[in-house]
C-alpha cells in the first residue's frame, strides 16, 4: 500500500542552510573548522618563504619584509589566535578518543608538550644556541 | 501559574506543512514537558505524541524544545520561563503532529548488529570480570531514543550515515569481551556512511539523556577501522 493509500503523507523538514547559526554549540563547531582558512594564509606565507630562499638574497629580504608588514603581521596574530583556539578543541577532544589516562592529566600533558616544542624550536631556529 | 507553549501541529489528512499553535497550561515546579502535552491532549483530543514509561527510561517521548532535542518526562517547565516551542524531532519526517517515522533510525541500529555474536555452542553462562564490563558499559547505557539523530548535522545532511547511536553500539558490542561479531560488523563502520562520516561535532554527546558519549565511541570507531585497515593490508590476500 502506498503512503496516500493508507493517509500517510511523511513531511520531511530538510535541514537549513544556516543550522549552525541557530544554536551556540554549533557556531563554536563551524569556528573551530573555520580556523583552518587564516592557517591557509600562514602557509602561503611559509612556502612564499621557502622559495624566496631559493631565489637569493634580494628575494629573501624582500620576503623579511613582506611579513613585517602590519596587515601581514596581523593576519598571522590571527592564524596564532585560531591556532591556539583549534589546539585548546582538539586536546579537549583527545582523552575522549583515546582514553589512556585521566583527562585533565592528558589536557594538561598535550599544552606542556605544545610549549615544550614551541620553546625548542625557537632556541633552534632563533639563533640562540 | 499559567505558562504559554507553542506546539508544531501537522495533519497529514488536512495540512501541506506543519504549522504552530499555542497553548496555555497550568504549571508548577514539578510540572514536565510530557505532562504540559497530557494538558493540551485535554483541551485538543487530536493531539498526537508519544509517551510511555515517564521516567527516562523507554526514550519515546523525544521532542525538540526550543530547538534541542529533549525527552519530554525530563524537561520541565520551571527551566524555561520565557517560554517554550515544542517541535517534533529533527532529522526525521513528520508523521503527525509530534511525531516521526523513526523507521530509518531503526534500519541503522539493526544494520550493524547490535547484539552478542558468539558460536560458542552450549549453555554455559558467559564470564566476564568487572574490569571487562567496564570497557564498553558506558556505551550500554543507550536507550535508543534517538535524540543523537536529532542533534546530528551529519546525519540531517545524509541520512544514509549510520549515525550516533547505531556506531556507539556497534562500539559496544566489538568491546564486549563475550563478542565475536566485530569482524562482520567492521565493513559497516568502514564503509562511507560509516565513521567516517563523523565530524565530531559531538552536540549530541550533550543531548544525550545517559551520558553515553556517542561521539567519544564513534571517534573511538574510527581508530578501530583505521587499524583494520591497516591490519588488512598487512595480512596475506589469502587470509582476509
Amino acid at each position: 500500500m502506498s503512503s496516500e493509500q493508507n493517509g500517510r503523507r511523511p513531511y520531511l523538514l530538510p535541514l537549513r542552510r544556516d543550522w549552525w547559526l541557530q544554536l551556540r554549540f554549533y557556531r563554536l563547531y563551524m569556528l573551530r573548522e573555520a580556523t583552518v582558512l587564516p592557517l591557509l594564509f600562514f602557509v602561503g606565507c611559509l612556502i612564499f618563504g621557502l622559495y624566496s630562499l631559493g631565489q637569493g638574497p634580494m628575494q629573501w629580504q624582500y620576503w623579511l619584509e613582506f611579513m613585517a608588514k602590519p596587515w601581514v603581521f596581523m593576519l598571522n596574530l590571527l592564524t596564532l589566535a585560531a591556532s591556539l583556539f583549534h589546539a585548546k578543541t582538539f586536546f579537549e577532544l583527545f582523552p575522549r578518543v583515546m582514553p589512556l589516562a585521566p583527562p585533565r592529566l592528558m589536557i594538561a600533558g598535550q599544552w606542556i608538550g605544545t610549549v615544550v616544542v614551541a620553546v625548542g624550536l625557537i632556541v633552534l631556529l632563533g639563533g640562540y644556541v | 501559574m499559567t505558562q504559554t507553549i507553542v506546539i508544531a501541529r501537522y495533519n497529514p489528512e488536512q495540512d501541506e506543512k506543519p504549522h504552530h499553535e499555542t497553548y496555555q497550561v497550568q504549571s508548577d515546579d514539578n510540572t514536565s514537558v510530557l505532562d504540559a502535552l497530557q494538558q493540551v491532549q485535554q483541551q485538543d483530543p487530536g493531539l498526537s505524541f508519544r509517551w510511555s514509561c515517564r521516567m527516562a527510561i523507554c526514550g519515546s517521548c523525544g521532542v525538540m524544545v526550543n530547538g534541542v532535542p529533549k525527552l519530554g518526562c525530563q524537561t520541565f517547565l520551571r527551566d524555561y520561563p520565557a517560554g517554550l516551542v515544542i517541535t517534533p524531532l529533527s532529522n526525521f519526517a513528520v508523521e503527525k503532529d509530534l511525531i516521526v517515522d523513526k523507521e530509518p533510525f531503526l534500519d541503522h541500529l539493526s544494520a550493524i548488529k547490535p547484539w552478542l555474536i558468539n558460536t560458542a555452542e552450549g549453555t554455559q553462562p558467559y564470564v566476564q570480570t568487572p574490569k571487562q564490563l567496564a570497557k564498553y558499559q558506558q556505551f550500554a547505557n543507550c536507550i535508543t531514543c534517538g535524540l543523537c539523530y536529532s542533534a546530528c548535522p551529519q546525519f540531517g545532511l545524509n541520512p544514509e550515515f549510520r549515525g550516533p547511536a547505531a556506531l556507539a553500539l556497534a562500539h559496544r558490542y566489538n568491546l564486549d569481551s563475550r563478542d565475536q561479531g566485530k569482524a562482520q560488523r567492521m565493513p559497516e563502520l568502514n564503509a562511507k556512511n560509516g565513521v567516517w562520516t563523523c565530524t565530531f561535532v559531538g552536540f549530541f554527546s550533550d543531548v544525550c539523556t545517559k551520558k553515553v558519549d556517542p561521539a567519544a565511541a564513534i571517534n573511538q570507531g574510527k581508530v578501530e577501522s583505521a587499524k583494520d585497515m591497516i591490519v588488512s593490508i598487512l595480512k596475506p590476500s589469502g587470509a582476509r
